[in-house]
């Protein structure tokens, strides 16, 4: 990798230890027009979104476009959507720690945060999809005088301990991770802001002992939250492939849905890490080689996705099964055509864009990609949920479902409550790890070729 | 050994190195010198420090391990009795049936394990702890290596001395 | 149950009157202090009365809790209907708790009504009548619907008081032509009554004898028994009409003949049968029909009418060979210009194959032998306009509707005091200048004879709900009033009245009434017939105008249906549309005419013209279209106004017999450039192979063949279905589910249903089911826990298309998809078998209902039963209907069939207490109570002697998507056809 990444070096020397603190502490300075624009337009998204939810409480989901017998669609489809987004943070924070790759250093607390947020947005949906969204916690198995317990058997209740579980540990791993860095932050801050960082630092110096039970600790997170990872989305799969709806009810979802959540988390790494590279000008740390490794994951995942799609349509035909082959040939020829083709398009044939190393390697080019990512994988999740839905078995219920504008509203919102929890962060503390880029860095040596040994 | 020490009232000294393979110098002298409580501060962790220190493996793993079991029981043991406390029948499935469960049993043993790993981290750590610590100097953080040396009088005097000689930047008393 | 039930039946002493049938109006929670003997809180009180929604009268048992009518059932004991009961009579109670009823005597003060006291409505009213009295003969009309029995007979002693005899009882369907075609034929004008039940080949030439015609639920019973498949056999079924109709999916063959053509296929039948040595008249008459008849030999009939030589041909051996057999003939949507000849030739056809005095036959009397016809109200309608009358009354019947165009409007603007006895603010009472608001039949005292022998009483359910009055009080009243005193000595009440005609009433009460079966009139065939003559009807219009056809509604009949919400809401069992008026067409001039579903069209006939929805259907000829009546309201209630009227098309134009030819006109069709989505149910009409509803040709059939559709799960699926089952017997993972339980299962036999969706309306009466409007529909957010699924089979572009109808309710399943996935149980089995729904456990995840594949789960979108939401269902005293023993659920939660869960335990602790045995079929869902061909089985499927297991035995058992192994509680048998040019 060092060697294809030679040539694109945008610039001579490697920072020192103290540029590195200066560069990336620098990114916690009062914001500008820019942030404070931003933020101005997530609040307003935040309220459309609020508005919408509040009509829905009131009046009841009739106010959405649902059609039965779809009686699941932009709601569900946007929760698989952003816990799919969770998914390339703690991959590459652990799976790639794990597998000690170097250039993981830079980009793995953008990628955790927006992990940890993803599944922030991701957990509102099951609340507010639901009829009677003020008994959501009716689901949780905790002791009621009702004497009823969770059942076990639905997956929704599995989901419930997945979700949970995984923004746990996602968020303790975010928050471990941060532990030496807040401490670097104490030390250069002054009033007030020293006082807070001293707490959240918890007293953190940096000293041997620390530094040895801190590393192990880390290690033992990531191998964790490797299974983990694989297992969420696998979890979340199961929603729909514990279901004997035609079109859900398939053995590939796990690892079908597991690699779209990959390539979908990689598309989104990117589409954050572009502006937040250009904003806060650390072209030094966020190297082009770790944009391009991130478009090889993505055309990774992308073929996997792409495969999967075939191997579905494959399967439905060779299964011979009538009601089978009619789902499928109405989700790729039906009322539902344009979901599908935009899917395929934007998941199959766009990516197949990155296999050019130009294209790999120019910014613009990979944000406007990774954008059709997105919106790809959203519209996989639509597809899936939506066309299986209105095409079932009992022909005499077939229906056309459209989302309205209260959902979309929902929509919006949750891209909001997601940005707003982001840009907050990057105000706050490090969007890039310090100690680990200062790890990745030759240490400072009074001998060029490195004293002591 | 070289002529005894002359008496000093210091307990300890902190040397500044601005370089690792300074710092790496000094703590193998001091090993060698048979100091035993010697403290790195270090802005990032080098196994080259780890190597020339030599401590035993951290405890925190069997932590994990034991939240692990336990939250892998626990999750199974909810499933199981909490299906049983009042026994209703779905989809003509058995009341109890496992397979269902191991997903269950999956999550808890993530969920635990990692949770009881960091409480082992933080135990084992002392952390968090709000005291000043003695020697740290906050460019710890930044870019310099800190080495802590305590000691009887004599050992301190010593010590000072091979700080400087390995090419500490400054040498301080705590 | 029914003996049980028949303890419970009480009648209304005057006590129980007082004391028992309170409204309970909410505020006033302790109206049973002092209980009354027949009103026990918590335990239902049955009254037995009659159903006046059509005049075909049927027995009903009228169920009350605390004091209010709940629900309506037929009267096992009753002649006519024999415990069954069609939707519309199931509707009656969303009559008796109409939000929009007239609640008290109103006065028109300019445009608008403003509420008067009975006594000084009275007093004016009187004046009137007594001045009109004076003013001459004849210048008080009273125009009321069909009636019969003592009180209807008093209108017109009453009527006389005031010096006039003009007396119409008008119904929008009054089969003149039956009449007057038996006048012709028997020389008695009386409308006969058909014995399906005993018929072996039925021939029907346009009639709708399951939806609106005659007695509709005493038809279907009968056809039940004749055309359910049953020992391997079973009736043959043709209809010849240009429009195939609900009646026409029960056939086994569809002829089309061209519109107005339908007598002259009938004669080509008959004379078919002659020619063939098939007819059974010797002497005299055989010559005469022999003659007559020769003139319609098969080729100039083929010719005019359009259907094939052949066919006629076979239908003549067939009709003849069956015996006995029936033809039947005279819908109203076929009635046209020739209307009478189709009768007659109906009555030719019976005549020649020997069904006079076996199928058909002539009772001593029947409602419609006083019915008056359409002519004579043409005749008030000339004299109203010619200012000859001073004082109409009109009760129970609504002409400003019903009447063809305006003419009746503006004949009747010109009668001096126009006074309605409506409770209801339909047309004509909006023209009215007084409204003396009647009591509800379920409010009321009436005896009704329907046909000779049948006395059907009518008493009150409930204590009036509003300060209505009985017409017959108002009548006695107007006269004393009037100074004239015409009632019966000791008769001031329509009570009194009534026990006066009807001796013994107290015990008859409990039963209904009393029935003794009259004998026949013996009648001989006359001549007269032989002077009419019988050419093609003809039609005004342009030539290459298509033929309009008003089609009764099975659920809003004439109209009178249209502000009941479930009514409204029970898709038409042909179209499956609901709220909306349609317009349908075939669709290859659908294509003609670059029209697709949904388009609005302008229907035009010459100046009139309506707007309607286009629905492609390929049950019309290509050169017809249909509509429905019923709905185009412009008064008459919330309900009632949307969609279009019709009739508005059409001219007051009688046909020989005096009788409206519904059927007149060729109309254009031009879009409006609107288009609206159809307010359907239907999804996909075809079934693709799926085999939800199943049809076998008979000669499978009788062969015990079953449904013949190859085993739907390879070997490989079958090892693992049993591998599973035998994993299931395991006691240790039943727990409380391994001990006895009965386990409640449900056949129904898809031979008996006719898809008259009368148990849709028993559902949504006895589950508390929520309407939801137009535009929900439109997003098929229907509630409905059972619907009738229709499905075409074979190639629609012909005639030779079968119909596959299923009620599709929930299955049941003993391996059900929809328990395991629902987080929070509410959806779970019960140990007697059942899918419950726990409706106050239910968060809403909507995760079961996309996991069952028969889709009977339908979710609470809105808060239907909250006052004052958006969408909701029961406003005013229609909150009075509901059944106590249901939940009436919250927004977001999902609801389901239980097969009426509250019946069985009702029955088990009823059972419980009374320390008796629950015997088989003591505990009856909705649906199949009401059933009227009684397709519908239910009980325990561990009782090996019980009706359900013997049913389940059937070869030609079934469930639905058996390779799912979901273990359906319900089977289906298949329905048998006889294949079209197949063997009678």
């Amino acid at each position: 990798m060092a060697a294809m990444a030679q040539p694109l070096r945008s610039h001579a020397p490697e920072p020192t230890y103290a540029e590195v603190n200066r560069d990336i502490i620098r990114t916690l300075d009062p914001p500008g027009a820019g942030w404070l624009a931003g933020m101005a337009v997530i609040l307003l998204g935040l309220s459309i979104g609020g508005y919408s939810f509040a009509k829905q409480l009131k009046y009841g989901l009739g106010v959405t476009g649902y059609t039965p017998p779809v009686f699941w669609g932009t709601y569900i489809t946007t929760f698989v959507f952003w816990v799919g987004i969770a998914h390339s943070g703690t991959l590459i924070s652990a799976i790639l720690f794990l597998f000690r790759s170097g250039w993981r250093a830079a980009v793995y607390r953008a990628a955790e945060a927006m992990t940890v947020f993803a599944v922030m947005t991701a957990g509102l949906f099951p609340v507010l999809h639901l009829g009677r969204a003020w008994f959501a916690y009716w689901v949780a198995p905790y002791p009621n005088i009702r004497g009823l317990w969770s059942n076990f058997k639905s997956p929704l209740v599995w989901d419930i301990f997945a979700i949970s579980t995984y923004l746990t540990v996602s968020a303790t791993f975010l928050i471990m991770g941060l532990i030496p860095d807040v401490a670097a932050i104490r030390d250069q801050a002054v009033g007030w802001r020293r006082r807070v960082y001293s707490v959240i630092a918890l007293g953190w110096r940096n000293s041997n002992n620390e530094w040895r039970h801190f590393m192990r600790m880390y290690l033992f997170l990531a191998g964790l939250s490797t299974p983990l990872v694989l297992s969420v989305h696998s979890v979340v799969s199961w929603d729909f492939a514990m279901a004997i709806v035609p079109g859900w009810h398939a053995t590939i979802f796990a690892p079908y849905f597991v690699a779209g959540a990959i390539f979908s988390g990689c598309g989104m790494v990117i589409t954050i890490l572009v502006p937040l590279r250009r904003g806060f000008h650390l072209e030094r740390y966020l190297e082009i080689r770790h944009f391009e490794n991130l478009a090889k994951l993505c055309l990774l995942t992308s073929t996997i996705v792409g495969y999967s799609y075939f191997t579905e349509y494959f399967i439905a035909w060779y299964s011979g099964n009538p009601i089978e082959r009619e789902s499928f040939y109405y989700r790729a020829f039906g009322q539902y055509w344009w979901a599908t083709w935009t899917m395929i398009t934007c998941n199959v044939f766009i990516p197949l864009l990155l296999w050019n190393k130009q294209v790999r390697t120019n910014l613009t080019w990979l944000f406007v990609i990774s954008i059709f990512i997105n919106i790809g994988m959203w519209f996989e999740r639509f597809v899936i949920i939506s066309t299986s839905l209105s095409h079932e078995f009992e022909p005499w219920q077939w229906a056309y479902y459209l989302p309205n504008h209260i959902e979309v509203g929902i929509i919006i919102g949750s891209f909001s409550w997601f940005s707003m929890w982001f840009m907050l962060f990057i105000k706050f503390f490090p969007a890039l790890a310090i100690s680990e880029v200062k790890e990745a860095l030759p240490p400072p040596q009074r001998a060029p070729a490195g004293g002591g040994h | 050994m070289a002529t005894p020490p002359v008496m000093d009232p210091r307990t300890g000294v902190v040397g500044v190195f601005g370089d690792l393979d300074g710092t790496v110098l000094a703590l193998r002298e001091l090993k060698a010198k048979g100091y035993d409580s010697i403290t790195v501060y270090s802005p990032v962790p080098r196994h080259e420090i780890d190597e020339v220190l030599d401590q035993p493996v951290s405890p925190v793993r069997l932590f994990t391990l034991i939240g692990g079991l336990t939250g892998c029981a626990l999750g199974f043991a909810y499933a199981i009795s909490t299906s049983l406390d009042w026994e209703l029948i779905t989809g003509g499935k058995p009341i109890v049936s496992l397979p269902p469960f191991i997903i269950i049993g999956f999550e808890c043993t993530i969920l635990i394990g990692a949770l009881s790993t960091v409480a082992g981290m933080f135990l084992n750590a002392r952390l968090p702890k709000f005291r000043k610590a003695a020697g740290y100097d906050p460019r710890f953080s930044a870019d310099k290596f800190g080495v802590l040396v305590f000691g009887g009088p004599a050992q301190v005097s010593a010590a000072e001395q091979i700080l400087r000689a390995a090419g500490a930047e400054e040498v301080n008393n705590v | 149950m029914k003996r049980r039930k028949f303890l419970q039946v009480a009648g209304v002493t005057s006590a129980g009157l007082a004391a028992g049938c309170g409204t309970g109006e909410g505020e006033k929670w302790m109206p049973y202090l002092v209980p009354s003997d027949d009103l026990v809180p918590g335990i239902p009180t049955y009254y037995a009365s009659t159903c006046r929604e059509c005049p075909a009268g049927c027995g009903i048992i009228v169920k009350t809790r605390e004091g209010r009518p709940i629900k309506i059932e037929g009267n096992p004991e009753h002649p006519v209907n024999r415990g069954r009961l069609c939707a519309r009579g199931q509707a009656a109670l969303q009559g008796l708790y109409d939000p929009d009823r007239v609640t008290q005597p109103m006065k028109r003060d300019g445009t608008h009504w403003k509420a008067i006291t009975w006594e000084q409505a009275e007093t004016e009213v009187a004046a009137a009548l007594g001045a009109a009295a004076t003013a001459g003969q004849d210048r008080v009309a009273f125009v009321s619907g069909a009636g019969s029995g003592p009180l209807d007979h008093f209108t017109d002693t009453w009527l006389a008081a005031f010096r006039s005899s003009r007396r119409l009882r008008y119904e929008a369907f009054a089969y003149e032509p039956i009449r007057e075609a038996s006048r012709l034929t028997f020389g008695l004008a009386a409308v006969p009554s058909y014995d399906f039940g005993a018929a072996q080949y039925i021939l029907s030439f346009g009639a709708d004898f399951l939806e609106t015609w005659l007695a509709p639920t005493r038809q279907a019973i009968g056809f039940a028994e004749s055309h359910g498949f049953h020992d391997g056999t079973m009736a043959k079924f043709v209809a010849v009409e240009p429009r195939r109709g609900m009646t026409g999916y029960s056939a086994d063959e569809w002829v089309a003949p061209r519109p107005g053509t339908e007598h002259l296929v009938a004669l080509g039948i008959a004379n078919a049968i002659v020619r063939g040595g098939g007819s059974r008249v010797t002497g005299g008459d055989a010559d005469a029909l022999r003659g007559f008849l020769a003139r319609f030999d098969a080729d100039t009939v083929s010719g005019q009418t359009g259907v094939p030589k052949d066919v006629i041909e076979r239908l003549a051996r067939e009709f003849s060979a069956a015996s006995p057999s029936l033809a039947v003939g005279g819908g109203v949507a076929h009635q046209h210009q020739a209307a009478t000849q189709t009768a007659v030739a109906v009555n030719l056809l019976n005549i020649v194959a020997g069904n006079v005095g076996r199928t058909v036959t002539f009772p001593a009397g029947s409602v419609f032998d006083h019915v008056s016809t359409f002519r004579d109200l043409n005749g008030l309608v000339a004299a109203m306009s010619a200012g000859a009358v001073d004082v109409a009354l009109v009760h129970g019947t609504n002409p400003a509707f019903t009447f063809p165009g305006d003419g009746f409007a503006a004949a009747f603007a010109k009668v001096r005091l126009k006074v309605s006895l409506s409770s209801y603010l339909d047309e004509t009472a909006e023209l009215c200048d007084i409204i003396l608001p009647d009591h509800h039949p379920l409010e009321s005292w009436d005896v009704v004879e329907p046909i000779a022998g049948v006395t059907g009483l009518v008493q009150p359910t409930v204590r009036p709900l509003h300060q209505t009055k009985q017409t017959f009080d108002v009548l006695v009243g107007l006269a004393n009033h009037a100074g004239k005193n015409v009632a019966p000595a000791g008769v001031t009440t329509a009570r009194e009245m009534v026990a006066r005609a009807v001796p013994h009433l107290d015990t008859l009460l409990p039963h209904g009434g009393t029935w003794t079966a009259g004998a026949p009139r013996a009648v001989r065939m006359t001549r007269d017939f032989a002077r009419a003559t019988f050419e093609p009807a003809p039609f005004s219009g342009p030539n290459e105008g298509l033929v309009l056809l008003a089609v009764p509604s099975p659920m809003l009949y004439d109209g009178r249906g249209a502000n009941k919400s479930w009514l409204q809401e029970v898709p038409d069992p042909a179209i499956k549309i609901t709220w909306q008026t349609w317009v349908e067409v075939h669709p290859e001039t659908a294509a003609r005419l670059g029209m697709a579903n949904g388009d609005e069209v302008a229907v035009t006939a010459g100046a009139r013209k309506v707007n309607a929805l286009v629905c492609v259907y390929p049950g019309v000829r290509r050169d017809v279209v249909a509509m429905p009546i019923g709905r185009g309201h412009t008064a008459y209630g919330r309900y009632a106004l949307n969609g279009a009227n019709p009739l508005a098309l059409l001219d007051p134009v009688t046909d020989s017999s005096g009788a409206l030819a519904f059927c007149q006109v060729r109309v254009t069709l031009a879009r409006t450039g609107e288009r609206r989505a159809l307010a359907t149910t239907e999804g996909s009409a075809r079934q693709m192979g799926r085999g939800i509803a199943r049809l076998t040709p008979i000669r499978e059939a009788a062969a015990g063949h079953g449904e013949g559709r190859e085993e739907p799960l390879t070997e490989a699926e079958r090892e693992a279905v049993a591998a599973a089952a035998a994993s299931q017997a395991k006691r240790r993972d039943l727990g409380p589910y391994g001990q006895e339980h009965p386990k409640w299962e449900m056949t129904i036999d898809l031979s008996r249903c006719t898809g008259c969706s009368a148990c849709v309306t028993a559902c949504h009466a006895e589950n508390n089911i929520p309407t939801v409007g137009e535009d929900q529909v439109v997003r098929s957010r229907e509630m409905s826990w059972i619907r009738i699924e229709r499905y075409y089979e074979g190639d629609p572009s012909g005639t030779d298309w079968q119909v596959a109808q299923v009620p599709m309710l929930c299955q049941q399943c003993a391996n059900a998809p929809c328990e395991p996935v629902c987080p929070v149980y509410a959806a779970y089995h019960t140990p007697d078998g059942l899918n419950g729904q726990i409706y106050n456990r239910c968060v809403g995840t909507r995760y079961c209902a996309n996991n069952c594949p028969y889709k009977v789960r339908y979710f609470n979108f809105w808060d239907y039963g909250l006052e004052g939401a958006p969408k909701h269902a029961f406003p005013g005293p229609l909150t009075w209907q509901l059944n106590p023993d249901v939940t009436v659920r919250t927004k977001g939660v999902m609801e389901k069939c239980t097969f009426c869960v509250q019946r069985i335990r009702f029955a088990q602790n009823d059972a419980r207490v009374r320390g008796i045995a629950l015997t088989d079929g003591a505990i009856t869902p909705a649906c199949a109570q009401t059933c009227p061909s009684g397709a519908i089985v239910f009980g325990d499927a561990h009782e090996p002697g019980s009706r359900l297991n013997h049913s389940k035995r059937d070869a030609r058992g079934y469930t639905v998507f058996e390779q799912l192994n979901t273990k359906p509680g319900i089977t289906y048998l298949s329905r048998v056809v006889h294949t079209a040019a197949g063997e009678a």
